[in-house]
């Protein structure tokens, strides 16, 4: 499941990104097509909760929204992220999830599962999108949540919330197959850009996609991170996303290209340093759900049920109650009835 | 595609990108709407249209494609001569542009139709015919399905005549074409357009139509043989009477090409469509029978029926053939439309001692595919109201007397054979037989049920797959309905209680949705009995979804077995569950409570479930006071205002102030919806 790094297109370097596209404002750069600047005018910055209530609704159906009401959700979305930390806070009770890929109907799976947001609070860890079929319904869905309750669900970063590895991966190529044009995807990498890095529960457990970095040893070194850029080929904030856990001691080069891996010594040095009990990340498809690792120092959630729809594989999220007491409901792939989609589409009366 | 359009105005030279607005959909009607009757050109947005015309032109793709799904905005601004001198000849040029493309492109030239103007004297839309034509032969399926979309759209607006000269001409044209696919787009257009042709053109487009079943090609026959089965019945439709006589056209030609397509040299994919095109066939003998006029003559209605009979004997050894296919998936379709074979067929009395016995067959196929398929068809073949005689009748020396008192319904023989489906090796095979086999009870009466239904059915609920034991709990009102309960009860609670315990959770989900009907049919002694410890016990289940719907039970047991029965046997254990430690648990009680409060009296609400719901008020989770807050929005409404005044508002101000925005937010909605009610009130 590893994926390199090396080789992939450099398209959208930070540098680049920042030059071509200023102060990252969500306006379209030259070449679109559409020109929705001042369609709709109306719409975003009158849309109540109540639009967005049926917003949400609609996306809960697998129906994708409007360009326009995308950039809207992003805006919004983003007022409300540029106010997170790199280290999220984040009060305990709440669920733990890990990379859900896309794969939209294992999603609402998941909410079965675990309860709705908002009764039920929800963190999760990142890898939205790609390798599924619906990335586009399941980044807006969880925007829209976020946008809607900012304090019932936390979204942190994962390496494929990224300009680079989407261009790769689907996310670019669903979103220019679902609007005809890449607005939606430009959009919503903007917006991967204010995701935050990571999170911490109760001061107690720190959450983050990959894994740990030989350039950090407190979480305050993680704060001044400057986030707000394509996710970089190395460095700190490159490894929080890429790094995985590993039964070696000290750090060891990772076979992804990118970030690092990291032993037991690392992580027992990490938590006794943070006063911390608990590492949650993602990052690796695990076939039982979950694993434990280092003496229940670390903890790797998964959370896509038949990764790419082959794997087979269980998914899990982790349930934390109010005193941090942790519990995993493992889930399967929703069955077929529950995705939706008609088994056969009757020919039309004339041919195919 | 990007070749010179000539004397099109050229787009703004520069690369900077003018940022009109999009036309919205009132200027865009406007547009069509002014544009249609008259024809003039009207002030439109010029320069939209100008770069979608430079876009048309672009070497990026997705600005091709998006620009061809805008073909309304060009032609508006162009007016509709130069749309057909100009537009419409550069994309008959652009066929070769990538299919993504040439899709949109297809899909918009059926909304050209008031673009391309009209006269009095002449209505232009044919002209669109012309790029849809080639369109209608590329390779890619998807562009000619579109293509074939707009045709007919455009087909539709004009006349008789020229109806029959382009449309019809077209249709011709692509049948005789030498790439196939061009072909395949005339199989599909036949029968669409059979109905509107003159006499002479019906003749020679039928003989393309036998030709295009005779084709070398494979994927040609596949798709006339696809097609066929609607050309009949459009022939039927068209035809009426005339088109079943000795010399009409179902009689010469079409039986024939079914025959033909149906034979054993043809690959499986010709074959598939065999039960269909036969189904068609019955169908448009049915509709013969239908039209006949019975004012007219007597003997004609009578000769109708004659002829048609004789020529569903001819079909009906095809249907009985395919249930011997060697390949599976001509089995598999035909087991999967049976029901529709049959109904197709039973006005022809003894079609079913054919029909029976095959699809008896297909119940024992050797793919269990096939007889899952057939078996959810039971029900289905066992409604036809004919008569069959019994298994083994014909083998014997009865072949001569006809005797109508010697035979049975088709349910009555059928289920004979539900005893061995029990056994079969494949459980979807007896999923299906549980889902559909308590259909029979209210055809067989009471008393074959008991003798010949009701032994297999407990063999079913004690099945080894959660599923067939599901399907057949879900199912079995059918037989209460017949038999009464009593017989079941004793074999249905240890099928339940296994259920409530499985592993799968959408199995323990459908338990749960079928406790009220139990609670219903069983009585409340049995119910306190054996279900209450199991429906308060989904409370504390692990999913979410089955704690949501446990407490949504809560509710309905509350309406069927009375408030008392609930304070006394519910409210106690909910009590206790918010208590437990996890606030997901506490949440879903607080739910719960306040779908039985939904369900009480007003007073026993107010004394028993209300002073519970406000202690919960004050829970250190923010979700569990934001449910309290929704609680009361559900609950409040029904109380008077002195309780509203003394206990709710206290709790809504106190949650209004809480430091948690969302329960702020819960309980101002909450309030706001409350006042509302209570001051109207005033």
């Amino acid at each position: 499941m590893s994926s390199s790094i090396e080789g992939e297109p450099s398209l959208a370097s930070s540098s680049q990104s920042s030059a071509t596209e200023p102060s990252l404002a969500l306006v379209p750069p030259t070449s679109t097509t559409a020109a929705p600047s001042s369609t709709n005018n109306a719409a975003p910055e009158t849309s109540s909760s109540s639009s967005l209530d049926e917003q949400i609704e609609r996306l809960k159906r697998c129906e994708y929204l409007k360009e326009n009401e995308v950039k809207s959700l992003c805006l919004r979305a983003r007022e409300i992220l540029v106010d997170e930390g790199n280290v999220q806070r984040v009060d305990a009770p709440v669920t733990i999830c890990g990379d859900i890929h896309g794969q939209f109907y294992d999603l609402v799976e998941l909410f079965k599962v675990g309860g709705e947001c908002p009764d039920k609070n929800y963190l999760f860890l990142g890898d939205f999108v790609d390798r599924g079929y619906y990335s586009v319904e399941t980044f807006l869905l969880l925007l829209a949540l976020k946008v809607r309750y900012p304090d019932r669900i936390t979204l942190i970063r994962g390496n494929h919330e990224s300009r680079q590895i989407t261009q790769v991966y689907g996310f670019y190529d669903e979103c220019l197959r679902k609007y005809g044009s890449v607005n939606v995807w430009r959009y919503c990498t903007e917006i991967f850009d204010y995701l935050s890095l990571s999170a911490i529960i109760e001061d107690k457990i720190f959450t983050v996609h990959g894994g740990l970095s030989p350039s950090i040893n407190t979480l305050d070194q993680i704060r001044v991170i400057d986030r707000k850029q394509e996710v970089p080929h190395d460095g700190a904030m490159c490894d929080l996303m890429w790094s995985d856990p590993e039964e070696i001691d000290g750090w060891g080069l990772s076979p992804r290209g990118a970030g690092y891996l990291f032993g037991g010594d690392v992580v027992a040095m990490f938590n006794e340093r943070n006063d911390l009990d608990l590492i949650a990340r993602a990052h690796q498809l695990v076939m039982e759900g979950h694993r434990s690792m280092f003496n229940d120092a670390l903890v790797t959630v998964w959370s896509a049920p038949n990764y790419c729809y082959r794997c087979g594989n269980v998914a899990s999220i982790l349930e934390l109650d109010e005193n941090l007491g942790k519990s995993f409901k493992i889930f399967d792939a929703a069955p077929n009835e529950a995705r939706g989609v008609p088994v056969k589409n009757p020919p039309p009366d004339y041919f195919l | 595609m990007r070749a010179k359009i000539p004397n099109m105005p050229s787009a703004a030279e520069t690369d900077t990108i003018i940022r009109t607005p999009k036309p919205t959909d009132s200027v865009m009607n406007e547009m069509i709407m002014e544009t249609a009757p008259s024809s003039t050109p009207v002030v439109i947005d010029g320069e939209e249209a100008l770069r979608q015309i430079e876009h048309l032109r672009s070497d990026d793709l997705s600005l091709r494609i998006s620009a061809a799904r805008k073909l309304t905005t060009i032609s508006a601004a162009l007016g509709p001569d130069r749309t057909r001198e100009e537009l419409l000849p550069f994309l008959s040029d652009g066929v070769d542009d990538e299919d993504e493309v040439l899709e949109a492109i297809a899909a918009s030239l059926g909304e050209l139709i008031p673009f391309v103007g009209s006269t009095p004297e002449k209505n232009f839309s044919a002209s669109l015919l012309g790029p849809l034509e080639l369109l209608l032969a590329v390779e890619e399926n998807t562009v000619r399905e579109k293509a074939a979309e707009s045709a007919i759209k455009v087909a539709n607006s004009l006349n008789d005549e020229e109806y029959r000269s382009e449309f019809v001409g077209m249709i011709g044209r692509l049948a005789t074409k030498e790439w196939f696919t061009a072909r395949i787009a005339g199989c599909g257009l036949i029968p669409v357009a059979f109905g509107r042709m003159s006499n002479e053109l019906q003749s020679s487009h039928l003989q393309y139509f036998a030709n295009l079943c005779r084709d070398d090609a494979p994927m040609v026959r596949r798709i006339a043989s696809r097609n066929l089965g609607a050309l009949i019945y459009k022939v039927a439709e068209a035809m009426g009477p005339s088109s079943i006589a000795d010399n009409g056209p179902i009689s010469t030609t079409l039986l024939d090409l079914l025959e033909l397509l149906a034979g054993g040299d043809q690959p499986d994919s010709v074959r598939l469509h065999t039960t269909e095109n036969c189904v068609c066939f019955g169908n448009a003998m049915t509709l013969l029978k239908e039209k006949a006029d019975p004012n007219s003559m007597d003997h004609n209605e009578e000769s109708i029926t004659t002829r048609s009979n004789a020529l569903v004997k001819r079909i009906l050894p095809l249907v009985v053939a395919t249930i011997d296919d060697r390949s599976w998936r001509v089995r598999w379709t035909a087991a999967s439309k049976f029901a529709l074979v049959v109904k197709a067929f039973s006005s022809l009395n003894d079609s079913m001692d054919a029909l029976v016995p095959a699809y008896e067959k297909l119940l024992q196929d050797p793919e269990a595919e096939v007889r899952t398929s057939a078996t959810l068809n039971l029900a289905e073949v066992a409604k036809t109201g004919s008569k069959v005689y019994p298994v083994g009748w014909l083998n014997d020396d009865n072949m001569d007397c006809d005797d109508l008192d010697n035979r049975i319904t088709i349910a009555e023989r059928l289920v004979q054979r539900v005893m061995t489906l029990t056994e079969d090796d494949s459980e979807n095979v007896r999923a299906a037989l549980a889902m559909v086999a308590t259909e029979l009870a209210p055809l067989l009466g009471k008393d074959i049920t008991i003798s010949h239904l009701l032994p297999p059915m407990l063999l079913l609920l004690r099945d080894s797959t959660s599923e067939v034991r599901l399907n057949i709990i879900s199912s079995l009102t059918l037989l209460n309905d017949v038999i009464g309960e009593e017989l079941l009860c004793e074999s249905l609670l240890p099928a339940i209680l296994d259920l409530a315990e499985d592993g799968k959770w959408r199995i323990r989900m459908a338990v749960i949705e079928r406790m009220p009907l139990l609670a219903k049919q069983l009585g409340k002694d049995f119910f306190n009995d054996k279900l209450l410890e199991l429906c308060v016990g989904w409370l504390g289940d692990d999913i979410s979804s089955i704690r949501e719907a446990a407490a949504k039970n809560l509710k309905e047991l509350t309406t069927l077995l009375g408030a008392d029965w609930a304070i006394e046997n519910l409210l106690p254990r909910v009590k206790a569950v918010m208590e437990h430690p996890s606030y997901l648990r506490r949440t879903n009680a607080v739910q719960g409570i306040v779908y039985m409060g939904s369900a009480m009296d007003v007073n026993t609400t107010q004394n028993e479930v209300l002073p519970i719901l406000l202690e919960m008020a004050c829970d250190t989770v923010p979700n569990v006071r934001f449910n309290v807050a929704k609680g009361l929005g559900v609950l409040g409404p029904s109380f008077n205002e002195s309780v509203y005044e003394s206990q709710i508002t206290p709790i809504l101000d106190l949650l209004n102030d809480d430091p948690d925005r969302d329960v702020r937010y819960f309980a101002g909605q909450t309030g706001d919806s409350l006042k509302g009610v209570f001051q109207k009130e005033q």
